[in-house]
């Protein structure tokens, strides 16, 4: 697509550009704390001791289980909504189909912050009223993450699945498919590269938060992204923070999320390309 | 129409199912205000910060706390460990609406105004005090921040973190500096001795980028001059006042006029100055806390520092000029709050004498640095630490701060007139006009509040 | 009422001639389509957006009208109730203005700034070489990792004797304190674009391969150059995605806290008080929950709207954008 020496400077400088931050992360990682507050690039020692240290000092296993769970199930569901409501969208017209999709995109545009104090009065309210404890399980963040990508996560899978040929879904009809068969056998494989994203959006939403979770989180149920910044909250407290241990946490907790892109990249190469319906 | 008239079904939906939430959250509020000898059976849940340099010790402490609670009251201990300070007052935003959560709450002094605003703490009585020990078993002025005035305390003291000078010894010996500066201008000579900005040293170390540690110069400058930041009958704010004008210019002045600093401590928070200091690159650090201890062990000025009170005479005196107070430090720490939603206030009362106990306090001493609110601990411990010493003897120069809801909006206004005014002090210079635009925005923006602080 | 006119845009977008105005409504004009339409499958999502975001969205609205603080707090549905004496102030104090006008220059501009990175490291990886999914998974790990983490490594990058003036000091140019100050703004910018450019590289790579083979390949036989193949081939196909990407980009810069919550803390310098800061201090330190819920409803309008005119601009709803 692109001429090769122009593909090759960008592909150089983009990589650069990406990784030279994270490299500074890798080498602070492994930095003793003092040498990283000072801004001192290459130390006299290095401090590897800090991965091993960081798993006790931030009880890090259990965060990012919790975060694994809730953020894979809020993407999965996430993406699983979002399909079905983009299909209705896409495809059929009903009163208040062009409102619903404004005012999805409305969703967007409301400030965390507002919404932070009334949900936790809803979820509060939830429990009391109906015994459906919500505030400090995984269920309660798995639904507002969930609920909190759908907006984007439906506006992806419209997007995507207006790009699918209507004549490829009525041959489904007519081969004696119902309307559900369709959207499983015939959408579906064909709106993978969009899912993928959503999925991946979703993922992170529920991966990077640390708002909503300050107040729907308990703490055995904090999520990784929680203790990481209550970790680097720390350094306002008049010491030398645990840098070293800080940068090396935050590489650990990279590491799942770029391992899952790596198993899903391969259906964003697939599409349409690939075709035809895929188990 | 059709299109109006469902949206209309749908509104009426979401209105009816809000007014449901709402009564329901209404209805959630009851509580029983008594509480049970025996603890058996009971849980009782204490919400406290993380310790950030410490957490696994924390843990540690925690259990070894939750067993001590079992054994004295048969009643089980959880705690929930706040991930920061911000997300404590949140905890305990979200836990006045819903009257649900922690029964206990420790929290920084200066959140107590804020919490007893709330009117949703528990007022100690005389008998609530007796089971905790008794007030002479605290150090006096953390008291001040236990309530707005005697009969009215909602918080015991559980630590103490008075603000200290932290000087290297072995730098002073070396200039022929007998010991610490005990006035400002003794600080400002001290450290232009000690300056050498060809070799990357300064006399201090400075961090007018620290969210915490610059209005808190300016709230000692200000004070120690006879001024005030709010008025003492907390009505009144007085931001704008001539004395607090000179406390941020007097503050500014320490890198602009003086240059005692790095010029990178423009942008430095606390830990790059702590770092400064235990490389060596400083002589003298102020507002620091036992906390810094940990960071000294082992860095280039291990075995050649010494903490000391900060100065209390300000700039231009001999000693604390008339109206002037000799504050040396906030009164700072750590105090504990019953929420009045608590039906374990037996059980609560149980825990804080537990934690306040000598013993207890000496150990947490040792596992966080903190020094004891205990004074009987404390005195123990100063015995063989002159360390501790030097803090007790800064707490000698605690002065409360404004007790008062509208303290966050001080700090907020000073912290702001320091960070809009960086730049200027990058290159070493500032806008009086500016600061005095600042602070009147401040002084306006504390004056509302102060307006709206109601009596409960 | 719009909507009405334009409702039948999509189900018709297929047969519909490109760019051509929306038809007459037809509602129900295809028969087959209309019967059994799984408008059920919607349920879940939309139940769950009434209870996570309407409702207290209502809430929110309300707490906008009364004076709810650490005061009345605790008994909070009695909050004496004050019209819109919220809005008043947040209009009259607290730099609310200035704070949009700095959220939404900053949102514009980190959009502007990624949307072509984005375009050219999808066009990149969009052919096939050795190592190429090496190099698409290292473009994904800025955006990967969890923004506070994103803040804290580039605070330590850019304070004064930190990596990047170590870096200028060694090609011999002066470093600044870009923290503070008018660098400030920049210094967000920056860090925002490093973060999130992956973001308009993920749609453009998936809208990439939504194209169809024979696209590329009678525009191969056309003998066009790849720049002429790329202006007037690919990017006309990814419209849709784009428009998208560029949208959302907005939004969510717009209300990203964390990043500059980290970077700069509370209170901001005023180069970078967003709005979400501004919000946040002054619902959550400050407690008056009455007034930021205001300013929040205040930017809502302030956003929406634009929003809205884009979308309508853009024609992105009724998907005519993409019409063959």
């Amino acid at each position: 697509m692109l001429p090769r020496p122009l593909q090759v400077v960008s592909v150089v400088l983009l990589c650069a550009f990406a990784l030279a931050p994270v490299a500074f992360m890798l080498i602070s990682s492994v930095s003793p704390d003092v040498a990283v507050a000072s801004g001192d690039l290459f130390p006299d020692e290095l401090a590897f001791g800090n991965y091993v240290e960081l798993w006790s000092t931030l009880q890090l296993a259990n965060g990012l289980a919790n975060s694994l769970v809730v953020s894979l199930s809020a993407a999965v569901l996430a993406t699983a909504f979002a399909v079905g409501t983009a299909y209705c969208l896409v495809r059929f017209t009903f009163v208040g189909r062009r409102s619903f999709l404004r005012s999805l995109l409305g969703l967007q545009t409301i400030p965390s912050a507002l919404l932070l104090l009334p949900l936790f009065v809803v979820f509060f309210s939830v429990d009391s009223y109906l015994g459906i404890q919500l505030v400090g399980t995984r269920t309660g963040m798995v639904i507002t993450y969930l609920t909190f990508a759908l907006p984007f996560a439906t506006w992806v899978m419209v997007t995507y699945l207006r790009t699918i040929p209507l004549s490829l879904e009525e041959a489904g009809l007519i081969d004696g498919l119902t309307r559900f068969g369709v959207l499983w056998r015939i959408v579906v494989p064909l709106a993978f590269p969009g899912m993928v994203v959503a999925t991946i959006f979703s993922f992170l939403l529920g991966w990077n938060d640390v708002l909503f979770a300050s107040i729907l989180s308990s703490p055995q149920t904090r999520t990784a992204a929680m203790q990481l910044s209550a970790f680097a909250q720390s350094q306002e407290g008049g010491a030398i923070p645990l840098y070293g241990q800080l940068m090396g946490a935050s590489v650990v907790c990279a590491v799942p999320v770029v391992v899952l892109y790596l198993v899903f990249q391969r259906y964003l190469v697939g599409g349409l390309t690939s075709g035809g319906v895929k188990g | 129409m059709v299109r109006r008239s469902r949206l209309a079904v749908r509104i009426a939906t979401a209105v009816a199912l809000a007014t449901a939430l709402l009564a329901t959250a209404a209805c959630g509020g009851s509580s029983d205000p008594g509480g049970t000898t025996s603890g058996a059976g009971r849980t009782l849940h204490v919400a406290e910060v993380v310790a950030g340099q410490f957490p696994e010790e924390q843990r540690v402490w925690q259990q070894r706390i939750a067993e001590k609670f079992k054994a004295a009251t048969g009643a089980d201990l959880v705690f929930e460990t706040m991930a920061s300070a911000a997300d404590e007052q949140t905890k305990i935003q979200t836990s006045v609406v819903s009257s649900t959560g922690p029964d206990v709450f420790v929290v920084g002094t200066t959140l107590v105004p804020v919490a007893y605003s709330t009117g949703a703490f528990e007022v100690l009585t005389d008998e609530d005090w007796a089971a905790v020990g008794g007030r002479e078993r605290f150090f006096a002025p953390q008291l001040a921040m236990s309530g707005p005035d005697a009969q009215n305390q909602i918080g015991v003291p559980m630590s103490m973190r008075p603000f200290g000078l932290v000087y290297n010894t072995e730098m002073f010996a070396q200039a022929g500096i007998a010991g610490p500066p005990r006035t400002w201008d003794e600080f400002v000579a001290t450290a232009r001795a000690l300056n050498r900005p060809d070799q990357g040293v300064y006399g201090a170390a400075l961090d007018y980028s620290d969210g915490f540690d610059p209005w808190k110069y300016i709230w000692t400058f200000a004070l120690q001059s006879g001024g005030r930041l709010v008025s003492d009958d907390l009505r009144t704010s007085e931001l704008d006042s001539p004395a607090v004008q000179d406390a941020v210019a007097q503050y500014f002045g320490l890198v602009t006029e003086h240059g005692i600093a790095s010029p990178d401590s423009i942008s430095w928070k606390a830990p790059q100055a702590l770092a400064a200091f235990a490389n060596g690159q400083a002589g003298m650090l102020a507002m620091v806390t036992p906390t810094a201890v940990p960071a000294l062990k082992g860095s280039a000025v291990d075995g050649k520092y010494a903490f000391a009170p900060m100065p209390t005479v300000p700039f231009g005196q001999t000693a604390v000029p008339a109206g002037g107070i000799a504050a040396g430090t906030i009164v700072s720490g750590n105090d504990m709050a019953i929420t009045q939603y608590s039906d374990n206030k037996h059980l609560a009362l149980r825990y804080i004498e537990l934690v306040t106990g000598e013993e207890e306090q000496a150990h947490y001493h040792e596992v966080f640095g903190d020094i004891p609110a205990n004074q009987a601990a404390a005195a123990t411990l100063a015995k063989d630490d002159p360390q501790v010493q030097a803090f007790i003897d800064a707490e000698e120069t605690a002065t409360p701060t404004s007790f008062t809801g509208a303290w966050g909006d001080v700090q907020i206004g000073l912290t702001n007139v320091v960070t809009q005014s960086l730049s200027g002090l990058a290159n070493r210079t500032y806008d009086p006009a500016a600061v005095a635009r600042l602070l009147a925005e401040a002084d306006a923006t504390v004056q509302r509040s102060l307006d709206r602080q109601r009596p409960n | 009422m719009t909507d009405v006119t334009d409702v039948t845009a999509a189900g018709a977008h297929v047969k519909a001639p490109a760019g051509g105005p929306p038809r007459a409504p037809a509602r129900g004009g295809r028969p087959g389509h209309i019967s059994g339409r799984p408008l059920w499958l919607m349920a879940p999502g939309a139940a769950l957006l009434l209870l996570v975001v309407v409702v207290p969205l209502a809430l929110a609205v309300w707490i906008g009208l009364v004076d709810l603080d650490q005061f009345t707090l605790r008994d909070w549905l009695g909050a004496p109730f004050i019209g819109f004496a919220n809005y008043l102030e947040a209009l009259q104090t607290g730099g609310l203005l200035h704070s949009i006008w700095v959220s939404t220059a900053f949102s514009v501009l980190t959009t502007v700034v990624i949307a072509p990175i984005g375009i050219l490291a999808a066009l990149t990886v969009h052919d096939p070489f050795r190592g190429r999914a090496i190099v698409r998974s290292v473009y994904l790990i800025p955006y990967v990792i969890p923004s506070f983490v994103t803040a804290v490594v580039w605070r330590l990058i850019l304070q004064p004797d930190g990596a990047l003036n170590s870096m200028l000091g060694v090609v011999g140019v002066e470093g600044g304190n870009w923290l503070i100050g008018p660098m400030a703004f920049w210094s967000l910018v920056l860090v925002d674009t490093w973060a999130a450019w992956a973001f308009v590289y993920l749609m453009t790579l998936a809208g990439l391969q939504t194209i169809p083979q024979d696209v590329y390949e009678a525009a191969a036989v056309d003998g066009t150059n790849w720049w002429q193949k790329l202006r007037f081939v690919v990017l006309p196909q990814l419209r849709g995605p784009l428009t998208l990407a560029l949208l959302l980009s907005t939004l969510h810069h717009f209300n990203n806290f964390t990043l500059p919550f980290v970077l700069f803390g509370s209170p901001a310098p005023t180069e970078v008080n967003v709005l979400p800061l501004n919000i946040y201090t002054t619902s959550f330190q400050t407690f008056r929950f009455g007034l930021g819920a205001a300013m929040s409803i205040l930017a809502l309008v302030v956003l929406v709207i634009p929003a809205i005119l884009y979308l309508r601009a853009v024609r992105l709803e009724s998907g005519t954008g993409e019409e063959r």
